[in-house]
């Protein structure tokens, strides 16, 4: 028996433009990853040596963080997206609930961040100490200002959702917010692997 | 009720376990390098089809993510698999 075919929507969620956007960050992001992995070809040792400086347990505890904190903004939006003429009250509570404690989880991930740049930057590591940490200070502070534009629109998106300002006919600004939140959560998947683990 | 997005989590969060326990232990070699780059294209595309919720969307916007995922993992397996010779 054939499965009826599900109608695909023509465009993806949210504003068009923050595609546009998403679509040049992940090209620059890839850009630097593939300058970080055949740039360690030039001396495997010293990026091998430089990687066990770092602390893993923090990339880790912030992979799962950005993870969480991406699947509480997805249940937000489908709280808007399934909200009825009777339940607007509600479902407004429900996602602006999600929506902080993306929020919370965001504010964790800054701080690890920070807690890691203090233990990096504290034993006197600079831009210029050799090409590993180059690419360490270059990606990392690149996605942590990421993660603070991030944090700041999920923000706003939680403000205007606390004070009922999304409909289930009406939800694009969310849906914009939430796809460059996404976004922060892929970057950081792939980063933690190439920076922290592989070797 | 298709608990999806459950499910999605779980997986992204074990896979996360895995690659750090794999770190932590320093258990790293040539053949791991190669199944951690392909936990980390699941990953993101489990992060592209079912967060971003591209998976509902026509394929021209779905690909695009898909073939920089792909593309980017590519360089990245070329970079670590390809003698250090070839490039001297």
């Amino acid at each position: 028996m054939s499965k009826p075919l599900a109608v695909k929507a023509s465009y993806p969620p949210g504003d068009f433009a923050i595609w546009i956007i998403i679509y040049v960050e992940l090209l620059t992001f890839a850009l630097l990853f593939a300058g970080y992995a055949f740039s360690r070809r030039s001396d495997i040792e010293m990026f091998n040596a430089s990687q066990l400086l770092l602390d893993q347990t923090s990339g880790f505890i912030n992979t799962l963080l950005l993870i969480t904190s991406s699947y509480f903004v997805v249940k937000a939006v489908q709280s808007i997206k399934n909200m009825t003429a009777e339940s607007t009250k509600e479902s407004s509570l429900a996602a602006s609930r999600w929506l902080l404690s993306a929020l919370v989880l965001a504010g964790g991930f800054l701080v690890v961040k920070l807690l890691d740049f203090v233990h990096v930057f504290g034993q006197g590591i600079t831009l210029s100490t050799n090409k590993f940490f180059m690419f360490y200070i270059i990606l990392t502070v690149f996605h942590f200002m990421h993660v603070l534009l991030g944090s700041f629109i999920l923000f706003v998106i939680y403000q205007k959702t606390k004070a009922q300002g999304y409909t289930q006919n009406d939800h694009k600004g969310m849906e914009t917010g939430a796809s460059y939140w996404h976004m922060v959560d892929l970057l950081w998947i792939v980063l933690f692997p190439l920076i922290y683990i592989i070797r | 009720m298709k608990k999806t997005l459950e499910i999605v989590w779980i997986v992204l969060a074990l896979l996360t376990v895995f690659a750090f326990l794999l770190g932590y232990l320093k258990y790293i070699n040539v053949f791991l390098v190669g199944i951690l780059l392909v936990s980390t294209f699941i990953k993101a595309l489990l992060v592209i089809d079912h967060f971003m919720g591209l998976k509902e969307v026509r394929l021209t916007y779905r690909i695009i993510p898909i073939l920089w995922l792909s593309l980017t993992i590519l360089l990245i397996a070329t970079a670590y698999y390809l003698p250090v010779e070839a490039v001297r």
